[in-house]
C-alpha cells in the first residue's frame, strides 16, 4: 500500500518540475514582441490623416 | 506611404504648455512622467525662443539600435512603438536619445526605473486597438481614430503641427517664404523697439 502512495506522491511531484519549451530566443535588432495590427491599411489610415490635417492644422 | 512626423515652429510657439497638459491628460501620463515637454532657449532675454520636445521618431531611430532586448518598432506610419511587456527599464535608451524622450515611472523596489514610457504619436502600442490593456500600458490610440496627436491639433498658434512629413515641411515651407526672414508676429520691433 504504501508503495502505491509513494508511486503516485512521486509522480505528482514530479509532475510539477514541468519546463516551458516555448521559449523567444533573442536575435540582436530583430524585434519579436506583440504584432501591431490595424483594421486599415497604412494607405488608408494615410489618407484619413492627411484629410484630417487639413481640417484641424491649416494656418491661421 | 505616409511617415508621420512632428515639427515645432519656435517662431510661433508661446510656451503656454498646453501641448504638456493635454498629452498628460489625454493619456492619463503619472505623476513624474513628462511625454512632452517646452524647452525654452535664452529664457527671460530678448528674442528668446521656445520648443515643444517629444519622441521625434527618428527613422534611423538610436533608441531602437541600443536597445537590448529589442521591445523597439517602427509602424507603416513611421511611428517609432515600444513593447512594454519586453522592456526591461535597462535606461540605455534614455542615453541614446537626443531628445530626452524615454521616461521612467521609478515604481517598484530599490529605486528600479520601471517599464520606459513615452510619446505614443498618439498611436496607442502593439496591444488590441482601443482595448483596456492599450490605454493601460500607452494611452489612447487616436490615429486609429483617425485623429493626429492632441498636443499639435489643439496647438493655439498651430506652432506644433504632427503629420506626414512631406505635408508638414510643405506647410512650414510656405511659412518661411511668406516671412521672408522677419518674425512672423508683426509689429513686435515697434512695440518694443528690438533693433
Amino acid at each position: 500500500m504504501m508503495k502505491y502512495l509513494f508511486i503516485v506522491l512521486l509522480t505528482l511531484s514530479l509532475s510539477a518540475c514541468y519546463e516551458d519549451s516555448d521559449v523567444t530566443l533573442h536575435q540582436a535588432g530583430v524585434y519579436k514582441g506583440k504584432l501591431d495590427t490595424h483594421s486599415q491599411t497604412a494607405e488608408q489610415r494615410g489618407a484619413i490623416l492627411a484629410k484630417r490635417f487639413g481640417q484641424v492644422q491649416t494656418d491661421r | 506611404m505616409a511617415k508621420m512626423k512632428f515639427l515645432c515652429d519656435e517662431e510661433r510657439c508661446i510656451e503656454c504648455n498646453a501641448c504638456v497638459t493635454a498629452c498628460k491628460n489625454e493619456h492619463e501620463v503619472p505623476w513624474g512622467v513628462n511625454r512632452r515637454r517646452v524647452v525654452t532657449l535664452d529664457d527671460g532675454q530678448p528674442g528668446e525662443k521656445s520648443i515643444s520636445v517629444a519622441c521625434m521618431h527618428c527613422t534611423d531611430a538610436p533608441c531602437q539600435a541600443v536597445c537590448p532586448v529589442d521591445c523597439f518598432y517602427t509602424t507603416e506610419d513611421g511611428v517609432v512603438l515600444h513593447d512594454k511587456d519586453m522592456c526591461i527599464g535597462c535606461g540605455y535608451c534614455f542615453y541614446a536619445c537626443p531628445f530626452g524622450a524615454p521616461q521612467y515611472p521609478q515604481e517598484g523596489a530599490f529605486g528600479s526605473r520601471g517599464k520606459m514610457d513615452k510619446c505614443t504619436f498618439c498611436a496607442g502600442g502593439p496591444e488590441e486597438d482601443h482595448s483596456h490593456e492599450e490605454i493601460e500600458k500607452y494611452g489612447r490610440n487616436r490615429l486609429a481614430e483617425g485623429k493626429l496627436p492632441l498636443c499639435a491639433e489643439m496647438c493655439s498658434t498651430k506652432s506644433l503641427l504632427a503629420g506626414d512629413g512631406d505635408v508638414v515641411s510643405e506647410l512650414f515651407r510656405n511659412r518661411v517664404v511668406r516671412r521672408q526672414g522677419r518674425q512672423e508676429a508683426w509689429g513686435w520691433d515697434t512695440a518694443y523697439n528690438v533693433k
